[in-house]
């Protein structure tokens, strides 16, 4: 900031970089350890960890087991909870930021509050209504139960992008001569899409990730992150196998993040419309 | 209060293209009230952050008193600084807030009252001591945001847009009450401020900046009268000076297309014409005459628009693209569509180079050219008691 | 084309009033501004008519028409907004088209281009037809706004501030381009401002407003040299008008002597001044006159003394603070070739012709003193 010296400077600066680096390794280093396990037959699993003969043998194995109807129970029910949580969210977010009502913030913090509790926490009362109810070990059980999860996400990314949007602009478009409706589809949505865009990855990748509900709350739909877990509950351990099924369980998301990388900052970094 | 010189002064931001500060060079003397003044981004706070210590120096070297101050801590240059946002401390009371600089450099606690008192009796906020900045006026807030940058007695005083956030009945009255404290206590001031007329009413002499480059540094009826070029020209004034293009005609005079003006070439300015064939003319609304009858040299035109405010008329004749506007005392002869003559009073008549913009010369047409009056020669007259 | 008409408009947000009590007619094609300090209820004057916000009492009529009932978009009205208001993700072209492309403005694709196209040559904006609203300047960004509300011919205009954000210089120019305009245009139009200079250029009639009520409806003269109130004079004017308590010591039908300022003058009076000042309670009287009206320097009898407090140039003109005798200040406008040094002992007086009375009680306006030439 202020009197930087150059040459200080410049030390300051490398070991910003070297912070940077440092912390790079440390995040990245536990997908590299489950690609390298991936490939690992399973004879050398615990021996010396860089040097040994690469296999696809796990990927095989993986791929023709049942493990890839898991994989499409997860798409389906993490790509419907972020539908629903869409349709559901967008217009209380809206109401949220636009609207002064009774109990508003309230309201908000109760919502947000969901994302607070521990899952284990709820599960209890869960399992029961849910074997009651009959939406035990279904889809829908599972997509309904999700919105804990992504609903209050979406909410409160999107409630401040629509926050950021000045009133007047809606206003104008009502002046102009569209409908609220048409306002909102024609001006709104479009000045809300980074935010739609990020919120709605975040929460995939939220649902997708899911552990503690599909484990507890669903037996024969069950999603890839809970049956990854089969490889380690059968008579030997194939750490192999479940590197590669969480490997092929990672894609989708990091496939996602990397389409869509430059949304998903701006869609976090600035809720601003600058108009 | 102490003189305060910047030589070459400058600042390179590492992402921007061009310097923010160029090579400025500004002296200031001792007691005198300079204003930087300047469109946003002009580099005017850049330079003043430099000065107090919050903005590092690229090039250059800023000097207070005999010192060089460029490598000192804020704290050590003895400049106070008077926030554009007050960044008045909430928690603390505005005799805590006063107070806070002097516990910092350790005086004692009687002569700390002692100051506060007296810089409070001087901005008149005496009853303001203890509150907090919360329960404060904007008004009041920059009052207390200008007696704790003064209480310290900065060898030089800086205010940072003091005024810009109050209105306007303020505005003017705090505007009055900064130039009779300066008129007192003779601090050496720098103001920045982007309000043309702040800077003319408060200042001995007016630094002029755009992009980063220093215009013009002169008294305020100076830069006024004699603009360096067509920036300051036009950056100064209210309504602003008309600029027009003018080309030297084959008949020997100075032509405005699209309209009928043909001014007549004397020597001396054929002389400061030197070969070219096109430059800038520039005059202020009030160096235009209006009349409804013709006389010598005046030229026929329509009046597109009229604005009575009270105590002036302001009169805008159109000549296709060219809009000139004129402002003469107020009256309720003229309306839209009525046929006027203009005449441009000579000695108010503008030159400009119509590439660089640059005055040409040092004269003019102006005859009566006024010697640049000086802070120093300003005898100050023991304040009358009140 | 409509007249408006606005009765007994109020609005509380809550406990906080925006609009109280507000009637106001304004005629077919006539441009009233509606000036006011911040926070004065102006915006909400604007939004209660657009629709945009609904009164807690009162009725609105546009032309023949009573709207209260009405949404914003069956109106017909085009409003300019302080911020804007622009569609960020829309190119200058989509954004004057906008309005024409409604369900409720649909014309064909050839008129909205032609529509479109012939108001941006109006406003100078029709080679950044094709700019997203991000790359705009400012002063450009302004133009649009405005050509979106053109390009509609509404009944009415509603104009929030338009010219605010733009610089000085600017702000100059457009306001004689939009005076220049208005003739052209021949639209019904509220206009709102809190720039005393843009409510008189502007308004065939201004509207003042402060605190959500009005204070006074009139023409640009009227307002200035008959201003309805203490509060309304101190509205109009840079530097501010000069008030002044004044104790009537004596009074013959033709003058009258006063004790104010610390001294004792006199000035000469009319009858319908002296019939004014007969209606006042007590022997008080308060006297406003504008800067501009102060003369420096001696003037016989009728000089008032005084040191100058502070020297301010403004170029053409200068602003001198005068120190009265009694203290109090005074402001005068002097020209700008005079120089003045703090402190120094002058005279001063101020014209006799250009004395507003106020009631000292009520702060209500009473008189002026003498037929201005704006009562041509």
């Amino acid at each position: 900031m202020t009197h930087s010296r150059s040459p200080l400077a410049k030390i300051g600066k490398g070991l910003q970089i070297l912070l940077l680096l440092a912390y790079a390794v440390f995040a990245l280093f536990p997908l590299l350890w489950m690609f390298i396990m991936s490939i690992k037959p399973d004879s050398q699993m615990l021996t010396t960890t860089f040097i040994f003969t690469p296999t696809l043998e796990n990927y095989a194995t993986v791929l023709h087991s049942d493990y890839m109807q898991f994989f499409l129970n997860n798409l389906i029910v993490s790509v419907a909870a972020v539908l629903l949580s869409l349709v559901v969210g967008v217009p209380a977010a809206y109401a949220l930021a636009r609207f002064q009502f009774k109990g508003k913030e309230d309201i908000a913090f109760t919502i947000l509050s969901f994302r607070f509790a521990p899952e284990i926490l709820v599960i209890l009362p869960l399992y029961l209504i849910y074997q009651r109810l009959g939406l035990y070990d279904t889809y829908f059980g599972l997509i309904w139960v999700y919105q804990l999860i992504t609903l209050p996400l979406l909410i409160w990314i999107l409630r401040g992008f629509f926050e950021d949007i000045s009133p007047d602009i809606e206003a104008a478009a009502q002046l102009d001569g569209y409908s609220w409706w048409q306002v909102f589809l024609r001006v709104l949505l479009p000045l809300v899409k980074p935010g739609l865009v990020a919120a709605g990855l975040l929460c995939f990748i939220f649902a997708w990730n899911s552990f503690t509900f599909p484990l507890l709350l669903s037996n024969n739909v069950q999603t890839s992150t809970v049956i990854a877990l089969r490889y380690l509950a059968s008579d030997t351990v194939h750490y192999g196998q479940v590197a590669a099924a969480a490997a092929i369980s990672a894609l989708p998301e990091v496939i996602l993040a990397l389409l869509i990388q430059k949304h998903l900052v701006r869609g976090l970094s600035f809720g601003a419309v600058k108009g | 209060m102490a003189e305060l010189v910047l030589k070459t002064l400058t600042k390179v931001y590492t992402q921007a293209q061009s310097p923010a500060v160029d090579q400025l060079n500004l002296a200031v003397r001792d007691g005198e009230f300079i204003a930087l003044l300047g469109p946003s981004g002009c580099g005017k706070s850049t330079t003043l952050r430099m000065v107090a210590g919050l903005e590092s120096v690229t090039a250059g070297e800023i000097r207070i008193g005999k010192k060089v101050v460029n490598k000192l801590h804020p704290k050590d240059r003895g400049v106070g600084l008077a926030f554009e946002n007050y960044a008045l401390y909430p928690p603390l009371k505005v005799r805590d807030n006063l107070a806070f600089n002097l516990r910092a450099h350790g005086l004692g606690a009687k002569e700390i009252n002692r100051r506060v008192e007296e810089i409070a009796c001087t901005l008149q906020i005496q009853e303001l001591l203890d509150l907090k900045p919360a329960a404060l006026s904007s008004g009041q807030k920059q009052r207390v945001n200008m007696a704790r940058a003064m209480v310290r007695r900065p060898s030089v005083l800086l205010l940072d847009e003091p005024l810009s956030h109050l209105d306007a009945r303020l505005r003017v009255e705090l505007r009055t009450e900064i130039k009779r404290l300066h008129a007192e206590q003779r601090f050496t001031t720098i103001i920045v401020t982007h309000d043309q007329l702040e800077a003319m009413a408060l200042a001995d002499r007016i630094a002029v900046m755009n992009e980063g480059k220093l215009q013009q540094f002169d008294t305020p009826l100076e830069v006024f009268n004699h603009p360096a070029n067509e920036f300051v020209a036009g950056f100064l004034g209210e309504p602003p000076m008309n600029i027009f293009r003018a080309v030297v005609a084959d008949s020997g005079r100075l032509v405005i297309p699209d309209t009928d003006f043909a001014l007549p070439i004397t020597p001396g300015v054929k002389k400061l014409i030197d070969s070219r064939k096109e430059l800038k003319l520039g005059i202020r609304p009030w160096g235009i005459r209006v009349s409804q009858t013709q006389t010598d040299g005046s030229v026929p035109g329509k009046v597109a628009v009229v604005e009575d405010l009270g105590d002036e008329t302001r009169v805008g004749v159109r000549y296709g693209e060219v809009l000139i506007m004129s402002s003469i005392p107020v009256t309720r002869r003229y309306r839209p569509g009525l046929q006027v003559f203009l005449r441009f009073n000579e000695e108010d008549l503008n030159l400009f180079d119509s590439i660089t913009g640059e005055r040409l010369s040092d004269g003019g047409y102006e005859a009566n050219q006024t010697a640049p009056e000086t802070a120093g020669k300003n005898e100050i007259q023991a304040p009358v008691s009140r | 084309m409509a007249s408006i008409q606005l009765s007994g408009l109020t609005k509380f947000y809550g406990k906080r009033r925006g609009v109280e009590d507000v009637s106001l007619e304004v005629g077919d094609q006539e441009f009233l501004t509606v000036f006011g300090p911040a926070g004065a209820g102006k915006t909400t004057t604007l939004n209660l008519i657009a629709g945009i916000v609904t009164p807690d009492r009162g009725s609105i009529r546009i032309g023949q028409k009573t709207v209260d009932a009405l949404e914003p978009a069956d109106r017909n009205v085009a409003m300019v907004f302080e911020s804007y208001a622009l569609y960020p993700q829309f190119t200058v072209y989509q954004n004057m088209a906008f309005p024409l492309r409604s369900p409720k403005h649909r014309l064909p694709a050839t008129e909205v281009e032609q529509r479109v196209r012939h108001f941006a040559t109006m406003l100078k904006i029709d080679h950044l037809l094709d700019r997203q609203i991000q790359a705009l300047s400012n002063g450009q960004r302004q133009r649009t706004a405005l050509g979106r509300a053109l390009v509609r011919r509404p009944d009415v205009f509603l104009m929030d501030e338009p010219l605010s954000h733009l610089d000085a210089k600017l702000r100059h120019s457009m306001r004689a381009e939009l005076k220049e305009m208005r003739s052209q245009l021949g639209t019904t139009t509220i206009y709102v401002t809190h720039d005393y200079l843009e409510a008189m250029s502007l308004g065939d009639r201004v509207a003042i407003i402060n605190q959500g009520r009005i204070l006074q409806v009139g023409t640009p003269e009227e307002v200035y040299f008959r201003p309805a109130t203490v509060e309304v004079a101190q509205l109009f004017g840079d530097p501010e008008i000069n008030l002044i308590e004044a104790k009537i010591r004596n009074r013959q039908s033709t003058s009258v002597r006063v004790q104010a300022l610390g001294e004792e003058w006199s000035f000469p009076i009319t009858p319908e001044i002296g019939s004014a000042l007969d209606k006042l309670t007590g022997d008080n009287v308060r006297l406003g006159f504008r800067p501009a009206d102060v003369t420096v320097g001696a003037n016989g009898n009728s000089s008032l003394h005084g040191v100058v407090y502070s020297f301010e140039p403004l170029g053409t003109k200068s602003v001198l603070t005068i120190e009265s005798v009694a203290g109090q200040r005074v402001r005068a406008l002097v020209d700008g070739h005079r120089t003045f040094q703090v402190d120094r002992r002058i005279e001063f007086s101020v014209a006799s012709s250009s004395l507003i009375f106020f009631d000292p009680e009520s702060t209500r306006y009473l008189i002026r003193s003498i037929r201005t030439e704006g009562d041509d």
